[in-house]
């Protein structure tokens, strides 16, 4: 396992130096052009929309995917490190300054969103998938949903039987109270992304407190109860990091498209305002 | 359930036959034929006989230079000479025609706009098919039915310039690979105007269970046949120079034999569900820790379990895959340091295994008395020629999964897909590409029993041995002439289910089928839904191979040849 880490860190090593070797090529060749009083300003903007454009197709080639395009992890790779390099043409093509006028600031927002929300995402596939295998089962999206409704009729189940036998409210009241609105729905979804137990461990620390005041059936019950929790908590674990892992995109491909309008109106302005940079 | 306005009848295995032309005139007249004399007189009257060439055998009529079998494609059939005269190549591998010559082109698969067109065509309504067409999706015989014949042109000089064999009326071959549910080890063509029987492998396997003289007979030449060339794929004896004389010994003096059942696919699943220790020992032992050897184990179809023993159970080393050996180290070391030594490891059948055993003494006779064998077998192991023994060894594979591998009988798979679950994000892209190249219909789950941070995904492997194979009553289920993937003809599939039901890794799904509007197409008769068999095919009518493993932004997924150690080794230390 330590070898496949130092591996892949070196691979990782090796790309980002070639980006780097990359941007100073770019920034050299930017102080060479300006110095020689060229529209660096066109040239780079060109190139970031060509780049932009190339990123963008990542999206169009998970669409196609029984054409030979090449595999979507080299795609990936690629789309990772052109963006990062996107990003210093950028910064450049902005001169190092903010942007000036309404259009160029909401264009250089767009940018910087799709730039960030591309930052998240990496993010988060890379940390949140090994998180995962953490905890135990491993379940499909689609069925977390289904599987929380069986847990909740479970639960209801167990109340309702305990109730008819023992003829006391105590578990049904902390159900209605404290359970009903913990099984409805996922729950506690930031906790689970910051890996924080606190709410889960409250809640089955009330069912241990609960258990002095209830008799051996509904002890019993409550014991099983608690068991259901653990397993909601893991169905909640699971949602709240393949969510995550799937809504990045709601945000970035979207904010991509409104980016690539934004971008070739600027072009057109650009060019219909030529005149005043020559 | 809402169902099709127009039901369909259900086809049953008796729609299915080899050949619908195969009348009863030909039937009585290929009965009185001298080459069933051998059979049993009681057999060769029975009803069953009848039924079981009516089924699964056909007529085959051949041309001068006609290509009947290729060397490398896999068998799912053999054939008997009723009449003429077929030649068998005897080349070592390669030094035959070329193979644009022999008819060999790679698989049809969709051209680019076909390919494209999956973005509109690609049907919404899930498992949709067309009732009204029907097509018999046989491949190489059926492309001769066709007039699309497949032939060497200038028979004479061809048997002039290459090693060749001659078969006559009376004689059989193809069995071998067959029943073995291996490849082709020789091309076959015809020297004249022939009349072949060709029997599938289901009527084959029919044919040894009703007479016990056929499983003898296949045994025997098999030895006379088919070992002198698997011989000479051996490791240990490749790089040696062995000459004619030596190898006519060996072929002798081998022994045949054969471990687990041939016909017994749920010996394999009921195997792979039991509890490690209780598995292990109803494997068929083929050699004992311990005990001397008599002779060097060469598997040739299956896979073997190594495995040593550890406190009061068995810690599984390593498993054999076909073309691999076992004990040569030992008897090599017995006769270095001149007195016997045990073997180190147990080797257990996992399923059904084939193998041949050289005698320890013909070993020593032929090898080590007149070869310095041990020093070029060593020096001629290359990375990827690595064992599962020695990657265990080397601590490429740790030993608890390959524990899990060879327990749920993983190993047996050629195409097995392995999903690194701390990669995977778990976006479904690889399920979303299966669809889209399927017609909307993904062919496998990403779900499967995992170890450490590796999943077996519930996808069709493409086993070693494809036990799904071993009781679908119409061949539906057969592996690609040229790369042996296990595929599923639509057409052909029954939907009896029993494929799925074999399959140890529920890797076969049975669906229910529905027409344009999205309803289900129901039988004529019982007005019950129509089910037909499905699972990966590996995309072999697809560009660029298996879309699940392309369509991975993450490198996680991938379709692995347990065979290929170190490609596995290679992948778990990626």
């Amino acid at each position: 396992m330590a070898r496949s880490v130092r591996k892949r860190t070196l691979r990782r090593w090796r790309k980002i130096l070639l980006l780097l070797a990359l941007a100073t090529v770019l920034l050299i060749a930017e102080a060479i052009g300006s110095t020689a009083l060229f529209t660096t300003g066109l040239a780079t903007g060109w190139l970031l929309l060509v780049l932009v454009v190339g990123l963008a197709l990542y999206n169009v080639r998970k669409k196609f995917p029984f054409l030979p395009l090449g595999s979507a992890a080299t795609w990936l790779q690629i789309h990772i490190y052109v963006s990062l390099f996107s990003g210093i043409l950028f910064l450049l093509h902005l001169q190092w300054q903010l942007p000036r006028g309404i259009f160029e600031i909401v264009l250089a927002l767009l940018f910087s969103a799709v730039f960030v929300s591309g930052l998240i995402g990496l993010l988060v596939s890379r940390v949140f998938a090994s998180r995962m295998s953490i905890r135990p089962g491993e379940f499909l999206f689609q069925r977390i949903s289904p599987m929380r409704h069986q847990l909740l009729n479970q639960v209801e189940r167990l109340v309702i039987q305990c109730m008819e036998t023992t003829e006391s409210t105590g578990v049904p009241d902390f159900y209605a109270r404290r359970l009903k609105s913990y099984f409805e729905r996922p729950r506690h979804f930031w906790h689970h992304l910051i890996l924080s137990n606190r709410p889960v461990s409250l809640l089955l620390s009330e069912i241990q407190s609960l258990e002095r005041y209830l008799n051996e059936t509904e002890r019993d019950v409550m014991r099983q109860i608690g068991e259901f929790v653990k397993q909601k908590d893991d169905l909640d674990y699971h949602f709240a990091h393949q969510a995550t892992l799937r809504y990045w995109l709601f945000a970035h491909v979207p904010l991509t498209y409104a980016l690539l309008c934004f971008a070739a109106i600027h072009v057109v302005l650009v060019y219909a305002f030529s005149g005043a940079l020559s | 359930m809402p169902t099709s306005e127009t039901p369909i009848r259900r086809i049953t295995p008796d729609d299915v036959p080899f050949s619908p032309d195969f009348s009863d005139a030909d039937l009585d007249g290929l009965l009185e034929h001298s080459v069933f004399d051998r059979l049993d007189p009681k057999y060769r009257g029975s009803k069953s006989l009848r039924k079981t060439l009516r089924m699964h055998s056909r007529i085959v009529h051949c041309e001068t230079g006609d290509i009947i079998v290729r060397e490398g494609d896999w068998g799912n059939s053999a054939f008997l000479i009723l009449a003429g005269e077929v030649a068998v190549e005897l080349e070592a591998p390669g030094e035959f025609i070329s193979e644009t010559s022999l008819g060999r082109h790679k698989p049809q698969r969709k051209n680019l706009f076909q390919a494209i067109a999956q973005l509109w065509s690609n049907h919404q309504e899930p498992e949709y098919r067309d009732a009204s067409k029907k097509a018999w999706n046989d491949k190489l015989t059926a492309a001769r039915a066709d007039g699309r014949r497949i032939y060497i042109q200038d028979v004479p000089q061809i048997v002039d310039e290459f090693k060749t064999v001659s078969m006559r009326e009376g004689e059989l071959f193809g069995e071998l690979a067959a029943l073995g549910r291996t490849a082709r080890t020789a091309t076959v063509f015809a020297v004249g105007k022939s009349k072949l029987l060709e029997i599938r492998w289901q009527g084959l396997r029919d044919l040894i269970k009703k007479d016990v003289g056929i499983r003898a007979l296949f045994d025997e030449r098999f030895r006379s046949n088919a070992l002198r060339s698997f011989l000479r794929g051996v490791s240990f004896l490749q790089h040696l120079t062995l000459d004619e004389e030596k190898l006519d010994l060996l072929v002798r003096e081998a022994q045949l034999e054969t471990y687990g059942e041939y016909d017994r696919a749920g010996s394999l699943k009921q195997l792979a569900d039991e509890d490690a220790q209780r598995n292990l020992i109803d494997e068929p032992l083929i050699a004992e820790e311990g005990h001397y050897p008599n002779g060097v184990i060469l598997i040739r179809s299956g896979v073997a379990r190594v495995s040593r023993r550890h406190h009061h159970g068995h810690q599984t080393l390593s498993y054999l895959t076909p073309g691999k050996t076992f004990g040569f180290e030992e008897i090599e070391s017995g006769w270095q340091s001149g007195s016997s030594v045990p073997f180190r490891y147990s080797l257990r059948a996992i399923g059904y295994l084939t193998a041949v055993i050289l005698p320890a003494a013909l070993i020593d006779k032929v090898l080590f008395q007149t070869n310095s064998a041990a020093v070029p077998l060593r020096e001629a192991k290359l990375p990827e020629q690595l064992t599962s023994l020695q990657a265990n060894d080397d601590g490429l594979i740790a030993p608890d999964f390959l524990e899990f591998l060879v327990q749920e009988r993983f190993v047996n798979g050629s195409a097995t897909m392995l999903i690194n679950m701390d990669r995977c994000t778990r976006c479904d892209d690889c399920v979303r590409a299966c669809a889209a190249t399927h017609d909307n219909n993904p062919r496998f789950l990403r779900q499967g029993p995992i170890h450490d941070n590796i999943m077996v995904a519930r996808s069709c492997m493409h086993c070693q041995d494809p036990v799904c194979m071993i009781e679908c009553p119409t061949g539906a289920i057969s592996r690609e002439l040229d790369a042996g993937e296990v595929a599923i003809s639509d057409s052909t599939c029954i939907g009896c289910g029993a494929c799925s039901r074999n399959c140890p890794y529920e890797a076969i799904r049975m669906v229910e089928i529905r027409d344009k509007q999205g309803l289900f197409i129901r039988a004529e008769k019982d007005r019950k839904p129509i089910t037909k068999a499905t699972k990966c095919d590996l995309c072999v009518d697809q560009h660029g191979g298996p879309a699940c493993q392309n369509a991975c932004p993450h490198d996680a997924l991938a379709r692995i040849d347990m065979g290929e150690v170190a490609t596995l080794a290679a992948w778990l230390d990626q």
